[in-house]
């Protein structure tokens, strides 16, 4: 049907003799996504502890059965700062996200569907924003609208948007000509509703692992802005304002910066290996 | 004899003079791109909150005399209308004048050329370093069976995990700080440039790694290969010679992409690492408002990644010119 | 000619005395100091601008002490002594300075030193062109400068102004070359020229500075502990941000000094056989979030010093700062001339004071947060953070919030730019804001305390009295210690500005400032000069 036309039409011949991770390595990330995503929601089942709570006698301590992952320079735990921070990452990466899909599908459909000039202004469009390096798109942003956790979600997003501005147009073109859509306008279905209905969601699947490995990457991002302070301020739980905070008693109390950067490295990981898995079983459908 | 009209032309000149038109169309479209950047900036910083003149002269501790701030106006021209001064700009640019830095005080042009170079050795190094460890990992393990591979896999896949600026801060923690075999900062030895091109040559080599791999698995596969094993090369020459160019191919386009992550990442290795260079000064300049520095150094970086990507379409071609034109 | 050189040993015990702890041998008398060779030197910031006469900010006289000499030297007692001036007599009126000037004195480009030098120098950083904030702010009263003869300046001054000796010995109002001045601002701030120990070879922005010896430099101050040219050739004046890094250095031998020592590496650095520490309290105002006192809730007296008793200062210092700074309690820190010890602890923590304060003022009722409230408005202040706070301030603030609360203030710390605070501060739109002055002299209660300097001093709006206190008998009580040269008197008046300034309760002062060198074995002789604890190499030598 429409899945198989279309993904016998996008995807090469690969052969399955790709070499993958075992299913174990991707339930194991599968696993992982899901708990920061409970922990983000539920926060206190995973800790008791106020991730705010200043305890300047407990400052400094290394990890232990009371405080597993240590305390910081005011004495507050670090696992449940971790995990408070899990909402403040995730809410930051999934909006950034989701601000990169919007920007990238209004322009995609622009240039896919409004006819040869239009698309070569996109196009053109496009080529600007990809002048820069995704960074120091951010950083002008922030530059612009001052810093702060508003800014940092729309500096983030924007970064990523041209990224997936052109894979969307690259796939509105290779979609609205399919056999399907031309069934549809024949059957003089209106336009908006064959965009919505069939040429989008069409467009869009094979970019659900290029989405949820972009999660990760909006993350990575937020992070490094967050990183140079001008992300999410202190005392804010978020891990890469925890990573910064700690940078200074890397010497005397690594466990500071160390875990927050070991949570973002298994996020990324986990969305990675997740979105590999995905299409691998996209792929695997086909006969 | 009459000479026939055969037109025997060497392939290779053609090559070149295809090569010399895509360039040329590619320049050209990237001053455009250029003078939309400037354009798009110019407009962007203008927008920014607080009073530019006051920023000039001296930011919290200055307290300027109103002679001064009129001064300084007329000196900067601000007290010129919007489009007045968009053409001014516009026009100092084409004289490759880029105005003077708020905060320091001195030509944006030598601040760029002052710390150019050190932001210009880091990516380099660090993409040379990033295709060294690429190359010896997928040559060495692509194709060799499940095990090797999966644990290469796992290790790619880790490695373009890493966060750089986390990456760094270990990097230092460990060998600076704990082991002492490298300096912890510095800009000009070569001991000082190791720790911050490893920490971003490490997760761009994990990127790039994986897409090579792939491909040099499919290209080991096929047929060519397979002849040029059977009439006797070494396994190792038939990687080196043969597969490696036309699986390098992915891997080329994914470079271009990779510069403008390198400068997003040499701007943070910068800060941690106490390194001169454009990224750092981008940086400080940003949280000093300073913003012909910003703005000069924004262009700067454009220029050099359009210009970059332009001469990576051009190896692309290079390399194996039956590819058509890359749709992504 | 020869001025005698004060003896080691009472020096470093003058130096205990004003709170300084010096860790043993590197005397320079036990072994030679060799000629020769290039120190290291790693500081934290990097100046805006090498001619300290332009703004000046601490970064800016720490390098510029290296190659420009003052007027006059001040000792650790707080005594004036000759420099540039070799002797000076005041008007019995207090408005004219005649000073006599050393003969055999010249700058690095050739130009000698005479009163016509004297007279460029203050008139440059009196000229607003030159956007002097420090130096110009400290010589407001300077009307003019009259050339008696080559060797012999007249300085005129408005009002009476018994702390410009003082001023004139600090770095910041360093001599320059009269024909270096001429120049244009920028070009002076790549290449100043003066007469010291040392002069600027080149400026390598975000890197370093280079300084050489000066090797006709025969006019070293009696604070000083060697005449004639340094021992050290060359200097590199190196900036790492980054206090991790910064100490890793040291410690691997990189540098040989290093500035702005971190706390948190203090104990490690006692702990390294090659390393040595240099700790020394700056004069001046300490560190303090000062109130406003132009809105509510701090224009009650009682609300103010209830803050002030709610606040657990003591116990962050020990856990932010690792215990290695003291509490200042009074308005000025103990290495400041005049300072009197009475009022260290009028600023100690009580609670219990602070809850009967508040119910005083009639705050008695509290919202569902435990925060008090009166007439349904919540018992809150709003502190200005800037964007280059460093955490450990912020950490600082954030625990001193927590302890407020338990008394019921809410303290509010709003993040944002640098600009934004400035436009903020201007506008008196703001209930703490954070601040500290390095300065030799206790006139700097004049600067941050009276009315005269609660109008913005240019359009930008700044006003150095963020407080706002603006109380007659003060002003008066300051302008009458600035009357008189007689050192009782000014001790007494002093005294009583300090006695009312802390009764005030006008800041919550934290902890003082302090120049922290970290040492490494190759390096002898680093020592502070007297007047504002900033570096000084000119004794210094190299052994590697």
């Amino acid at each position: 049907m429409t899945d198989l036309t279309l993904g016998r039409a996008l995807t090469p011949v690969r052969r399955q003799r790709r070499l993958s991770l075992p299913p174990l390595g991707a339930s194991l990330a599968i696993l992982f996504l899901l708990a920061l995503v409970l922990a983000a929601l539920l926060p206190g089942l995973f800790t008791r502890i106020d991730p705010l709570a200043i305890v300047p006698r407990e400052a400094f301590q290394p990890p232990s059965w009371v405080h597993w992952l240590g305390t910081d320079q005011s004495g507050r735990d670090i696992f449940a700062r971790i995990i408070h921070g899990a909402r403040q990452s995730l809410l930051i990466g999934v909006a950034a996200t989701a601000i990169s899909m919007a920007i990238a599908i209004a322009l995609g459909l622009l240039g896919g569907l409004g006819g040869a000039r239009v698309d070569r202004a996109v196009g053109w469009l496009l080529e600007v924003l990809f002048a820069f390096p995704s960074l120091v798109l951010a950083l002008l942003f922030v530059a612009v609208f001052g810093s702060g956790v508003g800014p940092l979600i729309v500096a983030t997003g924007l970064g990523g948007a041209p990224g997936y501005a052109r894979m969307v147009r690259g796939q509105v073109l290779a979609v609205r000509n399919a056999g399907y859509i031309e069934a549809a306008r024949a059957l003089g279905h209106p336009t908006s509703r064959i965009v919505l209905r069939q040429l989008l969601p069409n467009a869009m699947r094979p970019l659900v692992v290029t989405l949820t490995m972009g999660v990760g990457q909006a993350i990575v991002w937020a992070s490094a802005l967050s990183f140079l302070g001008l992300g999410a301020r202190p005392p804010a739980p978020e891990w890469g304002t925890m990573l910064s905070m700690g940078r200074d008693f890397i010497a005397n109390a690594w466990w500071l910066t160390f875990f927050p950067g070991l949570f973002i490295v298994l996020t990324t990981l986990a969305t990675t290996v997740t979105g590999r898995y995905i299409q691998q079983r996209l792929e695997g459908r086909l006969p | 004899m009459t000479s026939t009209t055969l037109a025997v032309t060497d392939p290779r000149r053609e090559r070149l003079a295809a090569l010399g038109r895509r360039a040329g169309i590619r320049l050209a479209g990237g001053v455009l791109v250029l003078w939309a950047v400037a354009t798009l900036t110019f407009f962007a910083l203008r927008l920014m909150p607080g009073d530019p003149v006051l920023a000039i002269l001296g930011g919290t501790t200055g307290n300027p005399s109103p002679e001064a701030i009129e001064a300084a106006r007329q000196e900067f021209g601000l007290d010129k209308p919007l489009a007045v001064q968009y053409v001014l700009y516009l026009g100092r640019l084409l004289q490759g004048d880029l105005g003077m830095s708020y905060s320091q005080h001195l030509p944006v042009t030598r601040v760029l050329a002052e710390q150019g170079g050190a932001t210009f050795e880091l990516t380099v190094a660090a993409l040379v370093l990033a295709w060294l460890l690429v190359l010896l990992l997928t040559v060495v393990t692509a194709g060799r069976g499940r095990l090797i591979g999966g644990v290469a896999s796992l290790l790619e896949t880790v490695s373009a995990s890493l966060p750089h600026f986390w990456l760094g801060v270990v990097l230092l923690a460990v060998f600076a700080f704990g082991l002492r075999w490298f300096p912890p900062a510095g800009s000009d030895s070569l001991a000082s440039l190791v720790l911050p091109a490893f920490s971003l040559a490490i997760p761009l080599a994990g990127f790039i790694a994986q897409v090579t791999r792939e491909s040099l698995e499919l290209t080991l596969e096929q047929p060519f290969v397979l002849t040029a094993r059977t009439r006797g090369l070494s396994d190792l020459a038939v990687r080196f010679k043969h597969a490696l160019r036309h699986a390098l191919l992915p891997g080329v386009a994914l470079s271009g992409w990779a510069i403008g992550a390198l400068i997003s990442g040499a701007v943070v290795c910068e800060v941690i690492f106490s390194r001169k260079g454009i990224g750092r000064q981008l940086y400080q300049a940003v949280q000093l408002q300073d913003l012909p520095l910003v703005i000069g150094i924004s262009l700067v970086v454009a220029a050099g990644y359009v210009l970059a990507n332009i001469l990576v379409d051009l190896l692309y071609q290079w390399i194996d010119p039956r590819q058509q034109e890359a749709a992504a | 000619m020869n001025r005698p050189i004060l003896p080691l040993i009472p020096l470093c015990a003058v130096l205990a005395l004003v709170g300084c702890e010096r860790a043993e041998q590197h005397a320079a008398q036990s072994t030679q100091p060799i000629h020769g060779g290039t120190l290291v030197y790693a500081t934290d910031r990097e100046p805006t601008c090498l001619d300290p006469h332009v703004a000046g900010d601490m970064p800016q006289v720490f390098v510029a002490q290296q190659y420009l000499d003052s007027l006059v030297s001040m000792d650790s007692h707080g005594q004036i002594g000759p420099w540039l001036a070799s002797r000076w007599e005041v008007s019995a009126d207090g408005l004219r300075y005649t000073f006599h000037l050393r003969r055999d004195v010249h700058f690095t480009d050739g130009t000698p030193f005479n009163a016509e030098a004297v007279k460029a120098n203050l008139d440059h950083m009196a000229n607003p062109k030159t956007q002097s904030s420090t130096a110009g702010g400290y010589i407001r009263q300077y009307r003019s400068t009259k050339v008696l003869d080559d060797y012999t300046a007249e300085v005129t001054l408005a009002t009476p102004y018994a702390a410009f000796l003082e001023v004139l010995a600090q770095g910041f109002l360093g001599i320059q070359s009269p024909t270096a001045l001429a120049r244009s601002r920028d070009e002076n701030c790549e290449s100043p020229v003066g007469s010291g120990p040392f002069k600027v070879v080149r400026w390598d922005r975000q890197n370093q500075v280079e300084l050489v010896r000066n090797p006709d430099y025969n006019w070293a101050p009696p604070t000083a502990q060697h005449q004639g040219p340094a021992y050290l050739a060359r200097i590199v004046w190196k900036f790492i941000q980054e206090p991790s890094v910064r100490f890793a250095s040291l410690q691997a031998g990189e540098v040989d000094v290093i500035e702005a020592l971190p706390p948190e590496s203090h104990e490690a650095a006692r702990r390294n056989p090659d390393v040595d520490l240099i700790i020394a309290q700056r004069p001046g105002n300490p560190t303090n979030g000062t109130f406003n006192l132009r809105r509510a809730p701090f224009d009650d007296i009682r609300v103010r010093e209830a803050l002030v008793r709610s606040a657990d200062v003591e116990g962050a210092l020990k856990s932010v700062y690792f215990g290695e700074f003291p509490r200042s309690g009074g308005p000025l820190s103990v290495a400041t001339p005049f300072y009197s010890g009475d009022f260290e602890r009028s600023q100690d923590y009580d609670p219990a004071r602070a809850a009967t304060l508040l119910d005083e003022a009639g705050w008695t009722r509290r919202d569902s947060e435990g925060y008090r409230t009166k007439g349904g408005q919540r018992l809150r202040a709003v502190v200005l953070i800037g964007a280059r706070t460093p955490p450990s301030e912020l950490t600082l603030w954030e625990q001193v919030q927590a302890t407020t609360r338990q008394v019921g203030i809410e303290l509010v710390l709003d993040q944002m730019s640098d600009a934004q605070v400035t436009s903020r501060q201007a506008a008196w739109d703001y209930d703490i804001r954070i601040g500290y002055w390095n300065t030799n002299t206790p006139d700097v209660l004049r600067i941050i305390f009276t009315s005269a300097f609660v109008q913005p001093a240019g359009v930008g709006g700044y006003h150095q009295n963020s407080s706002g206190y603006a109380d007659p008998g003060f002003d008066a009580l300051l302008d009458s210690a600035l009357a008189t040269q007689d050192a009782e008197l000014r001790r007494q008046r002093y005294h009583l500005a300090q006695q009312q300034a802390a009764a005030q309760y006008l800041q919550l002062t934290t902890y003082p400032q302090s120049t922290r060198l970290g040492i490494y074995k190759t390096a002898h002789g680093v020592r502070l000069e007297p007047s504002l604890a900033v570096t000084y190499l000119y004794d210094a030598w190299v052994n590697k």
